[in-house]
């Protein structure tokens, strides 16, 4: 069992500091929203029909989608654009999708390739942009459960104030639904930004994300 | 590698199970 936790720290750390995470948000989300009730007079909520109603998910579902679309936006943009120096960009001569010889496929196969690797044809084509397309998938059923659920408690707050409740086309051209999403992507970018050529010049020694220390600040794509 | 799949579709099985949950109670509208 020690040598299974230690094979998949990484993992199963950041798994476990997710649903801390998580909890704590359910926690002290409840509260907020008992917080705004007493304010106005309204009853209180208890935390099981606070994880069951939409004013947590849609908050849960916001923050998910603009993760989700930061890595599927990294992985598909470092295809394509690199940084010279940055340890999470390529070498400039490797722009673009690379040769089969690169990427180990059609004849370049070795004996442990993934299966589908070697099948060819549309098994490796899929395999080969899998990566993408289930990291963009959950960024666009995120950013949907945020929109159906960031609804639901939109009306909630609208029925509260007198005001008509919307329907979900009408939803998705509010300020509020544009200004959740905008509020995680303005960070995500910058954050992505601010990796790339921050590891130009900056290292983390033992860290695979940073160049070796003592690596030029001119070398691309080394690890450390 | 059968401890690393496991814990590869442990989280495809809590992330599917987010997204359908919160998809699923917006569209109850609770």
């Amino acid at each position: 069992v020690t040598r299974v936790v230690k094979r998949n720290g990484l993992s199963l750390a950041f798994g476990a500091i997710f649903l801390g995470a998580l909890a704590l948000q359910a926690l002290a989300g409840q509260h907020e929203v008992n917080h705004e009730r007493l304010l106005s007079g309204g009853e209180s909520i208890s935390l099981a029909a606070y994880v069951s109603s939409s004013l947590f998910w849609a908050d849960v579902m916001e923050n998910w989608q603009s993760e989700y679309l930061q890595f599927t936006l990294y992985i598909f943009a470092t295809v394509w654009l690199v940084q010279q120096g940055s340890n999470e960009s390529k070498e400039p001569s490797r722009i673009g999708r690379e040769s089969d010889e690169e990427q180990q496929v059609g004849e370049h196969v070795t004996r442990d390739s993934p299966r589908w690797a070697k099948a060819g044809g549309w098994r490796t084509a899929l395999l080969s942009n899998s990566l993408v397309l289930v990291m963009g998938t959950i960024f666009l059923l995120s950013w949907l459960g945020q929109s159906i659920a960031g609804r639901v408690a939109y009306n909630a707050d609208q029925l509260d104030n007198q005001a008509a409740p919307v329907s979900w086309p009408e939803y998705l051209l509010t300020p509020d639904f544009w200004s959740r999403t905008l509020q995680n992507w303005q960070s995500e970018f910058l954050a992505v930004g601010s990796m790339v050529i921050l590891s130009v010049y900056l290292r983390q020694r033992g860290s695979p994300e940073s160049k070796p220390v003592g690596a030029p600040h001119a070398e691309t794509a080394s690890e450390g | 590698m059968g401890d690393v799949r496991a814990v590869f579709l442990l989280y495809l099985a809590v992330i599917a199970a987010g997204l359908a949950i919160a998809i699923v109670l917006g569209l109850l509208g609770q």
